[in-house]
């Protein structure tokens, strides 16, 4: 979401790329036969996520790991000192918001949770982007950069976690 | 001399030096966590390898010798993928997800370093391991979740400041810092003197005061002296939109490089006494708000003049404003009482002793940080102007030897090697036994040992405090400095408030004594009076109060007007060294208030009283206990 962050630069952006797919737009995943850059933001936290990872690296020639989230597990790895179990129980049963008919969701159509890990953990990743959010700046930078063919730097002041 | 190359330049450097030190003499940045300029080198986090001729290995270049002909590189691939190794093992040590972490952004050395190094992320994901966070101490709060292991604290705890409070239990990667025997960092013998808080690299230690309420990139500094007392350390006064966030330690400053303790770092931060912000006069038997031109009137009618009329100011302020203040009661109003709140007790027979010498007997503070035999005569370093006592505790591990003589329960006997009864009013019998222990033995086996102790030592200081000054007629004073001359010790006098010297050159340390007076004028600034003085002042008719703040005093003066505290106003504090320092202002002053100094001039205008602005001649022209150095 930090993307639109970049507010009507998000145009030019759009002027200068063949934009295949996004979560919001008909087209969710990128085509077959490959695309030039992928980019994925938040970490891997259950089996979906890892799916969508796998496609993704196999579909995007250059892969781009934007925010905190994706480049290092960010807030929500916080349960991983937990456990996943335990942060279910909490959210779903002990939260103060909760009635007491609380419980923790058990469909089979529910994705599998796992320990969150950063995207690099599960596919390898060309480009890191961090960032709690990502500036919108250094968002713009890299992907006019990416569009043009070239490889954004991500340092100096174009570089900060949080 | 030798001569060495670092990066290909070729530099001089001094032997003994570092190469860490000798790269930065040449201005070549080397990055480090472990190492700091105050402490002891350590070795312990290797970020800051270097690449040395012939060596096999990369060096850390903090512990490394610097020696002649030695051709250092600081940049090769082969340092700078170390670096990042070294960093990203940092990283997943513990939890460094820095989005929440306090000091993220700006207030963090390991963040910072890797910045540096161009680190968009790192290639290990820690091992998930929480920790407990002790929230105990009413000042920080200890996490070891975010802590390095660098030892940083623990060694200035114990180098700097002589405390030992913090230690590590376990090892590797399960290390825990903890204080003493890992009890509540709040129940511990910690004194919260906040070096470890303010050395601490990374998010491991948190300041409670500041947190979350500026960065390094969002505040001003202020760096001027400390006026809690006469010590005076050097201190960095941060604000950010007119709010004080916290006060830090300069490591810079000679004096107290870096330290300071509660009082000066985190007390003036907790004061929330009533604020005065508009003048008060009484009428009618009580006190009404009033304009400064209404006040102005109520003093010219009853403040009176000559011996009816007591004249009382803290030596908390300034010496601009105490040489005003002298300038206007003592010589233009000619008043019975001239004084300080302090009344002379920490330095008037001393000053007198120096007036009759003719010269300076006392020594600069620097003495304590280098002696090997104290001792210390009604006064307890770890109460009071502590960071002196910091100097005196932290050398007891080499081996220095402490006798403290006291009366009373003394904190700095704990280290003592020999504990001596002194009570008050029993310092000529004192010292003439501890002089007679210097010369023959008197048969008194501890006066003996401590008096041996003394007079073997190389560097004996002797130490004394108000208690010491208040009783100490002229033959105690004799004495003790004959016992200087046998034992060949220095003399270390550490008087009262931040101005007590300057005070006492001014002349003004006279006792109060309340008889008969008429009106008095009591300067307040932001000291908080004594009840002893309330009561005192009962008896006076009239009453003026320059305060910034509420009081049982104020309650009972007939006019209050609204003075500047400690961050709103600049000045010259003279410290037990007869160092000249300068306090700086850190924030506005508020609305309807003004400075001592403004008041006071205010209120000569209302009088149509000259007044003398020179304040440096009056503070230097008496001869001093301790030679007077502007700064
Ligand atoms: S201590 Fe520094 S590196 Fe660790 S989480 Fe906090 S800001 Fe990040
Ligand atoms: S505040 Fe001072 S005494 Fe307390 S643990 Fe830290 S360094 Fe030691
Ligand atoms: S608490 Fe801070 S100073 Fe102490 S060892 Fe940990 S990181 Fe270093
Ligand atoms: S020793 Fe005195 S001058 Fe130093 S910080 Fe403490 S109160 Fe301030
Ligand atoms: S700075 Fe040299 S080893 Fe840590």
């Amino acid at each position: 979401m930090s993307l639109l962050d970049i507010d009507e630069r998000i145009l030019q952006v759009v002027e200068l790329v063949d934009l295949r797919a996004t979560p919001i737009t008909d087209l969710k995943e990128p085509d077959e036969d490959g695309v030039t850059v992928g980019i994925l933001e938040g970490g891997i936290n259950n089996t979906y996520n890892e799916e969508i990872a796998k496609k993704m690296r196999e579909r995007c020639k250059i892969l781009v790991a934007l925010g905190d989230c994706a480049v290092f597990g960010g807030v929500p790895a916080m349960r991983n000192f937990v456990g996943a179990d335990a942060a279910l129980q909490r959210a779903y049963v002990e939260a103060e918001s909760n009635d007491s008919e609380g419980k923790i969701p058990s469909s089979p159509e529910l994705a599998q949770m796992t320990r969150v890990r950063a995207v690099s953990e599960v596919v390898p990743v060309d480009l890191f982007i961090p960032g709690c959010p990502p500036d919108a700046d250094v968002i713009f930078y890299a992907l006019v950069e990416l569009a043009q063919g070239r490889i954004p730097e991500i340092k100096n002041k174009n570089l900060h976690w949080h | 001399m030798i001569k060495l190359t670092i990066d290909g330049k070729e530099i001089e450097a001094q032997e003994g030096t570092t190469v860490l030190e000798a790269a930065e003499a040449a201005g070549v940045f080397v990055p480090t966590l472990c190492h700091h300029p105050q402490l002891t080198p350590y070795g312990g986090c290797r970020l800051c390898m270097v690449e040395v001729e012939g060596a096999g290995t990369l060096q850390p270049s903090c512990t490394l010798p610097a020696t002649n002909g030695m051709a250092v590189k600081t940049n090769t691939q082969k340092v700078l993928d170390a670096r990042k190794f070294v960093l990203t093992l940092i990283f997943s040590e513990r939890n460094h997800f820095c989005m929440y972490c306090q000091v993220s952004g700006g207030d963090c050395e390991l963040q910072n370093r890797a910045y540096d190094e161009g680190m968009t992320h790192w290639d290990l994901q820690p091992n998930w391991q929480p920790f407990e966070v002790d929230a105990s101490h009413p000042f920080m709060v200890l996490d070891n979740n975010r802590c390095i292991l660098c030892r940083r604290c623990v060694r200035a705890c114990g180098e700097l400041v002589g405390n030992y409070t913090l230690g590590f239990e376990e090892r590797g990667a399960d290390s825990l810092l903890v204080a003493d025997y890992n009890v509540p960092f709040g129940e511990s013998s910690c004194i919260s003197c906040g070096t470890c808080v303010q050395i601490c690299p990374t998010g491991a230690i948190i300041d409670r005061q500041s947190a979350y309420q500026g960065k390094e990139t969002e505040v001003d500094h202020h760096i001027g002296v400390c006026v809690e007392c006469s010590v005076g350390c050097q201190r960095d006064v941060l604000t950010r939109d007119n709010r004080l966030i916290r006060i830090e330690g300069e490591w810079d400053a000679v004096l107290n490089h870096g330290l300071l303790c509660d009082k000066g770092r985190f007390l003036p931060l907790e004061d929330d006494r009533a604020r005065l912000l508009t003048p008060l006069v009484r009428k009618d038997g009580s006190l009404k708000a009033a304009t400064w031109d209404d006040a102005m009137k109520a003093i010219a009618e009853g403040l009176g003049k000559g011996k009816g009329l007591a004249a009382i100011a803290s030596t908390r302020l300034p010496i601009e404003d105490l040489a005003l203040f002298k300038s206007v009661f003592a010589d233009a109003l000619q008043a019975g009482l001239v004084t300080t709140l302090e009344e002379g007790k920490a330095t008037a027979s001393l000053a007198k002793m120096a007036e009759k010498l003719g010269k300076p007997f006392e020594s600069n503070l620097d003495v304590l940080k280098d002696t090997d035999a104290v001792l210390s005569l009604e006064l307890d370093l770890v109460d009071e102007h502590q960071v002196a006592g910091f100097f005196v505790k932290r050398q007891i591990a080499d081996g220095t030897k402490l006798v403290v003589a006291d009366g009373k329960g003394n904190k700095l006997a704990e280290n003592a090697s020999f504990k001596l009864d002194l009570k008050a009013g029993d310092e000529n019998a004192f010292l003439a036994k501890l002089y007679e222990a210097t010369q023959n033995e008197t048969g008194d086996e501890d006066f003996d040992k401590a008096a041996k102790l003394l007079k073997n030592a190389k560097k004996p200081v002797i130490v004394y405090g108000e208690g010491f000054a208040a009783h100490a007629d002229e033959k105690a004073l004799e004495t003790l400095l004959e016992i200087s001359e046998s034992l060949g010790a220095e003399l270390v006098g550490v008087k009262g408030n931040a101005n007590s010297m300057a005070a006492s050159q001014l002349g003004l340390e006279a006792p109060i004594k309340v008889n008969g007076h008429k009106s008095a004028f009591v300067m307040l600034g932001d000291e908080e009076p004594s009840q002893k003085l309330v009561k005192q002042l009962e008896e006076v008719p009239f009453v003026v109060a320059l305060s910034a703040y509420g009081s049982q005093l104020t309650g009972n003066a007939d006019v209050v007007l609204p003075v500047t505290m400690w961050a709103e106003q600049s000045g010259t504090y003279m410290n037990m060294d007869g160092r000249m320092q300068k306090a700086v202002q850190a924030l506005e002053i508020p609305e309807g208030v003004l400075t001592s100094r403004e008041t006071l001039l205010k209120i000569s205008e209302s009088l149509s009283i000259e007044t003398d602005a020179d304040w440096k001649t009056k503070v230097t022209s008496r001869t001093p206990t301790v030679e007077i150095k502007e700064v």
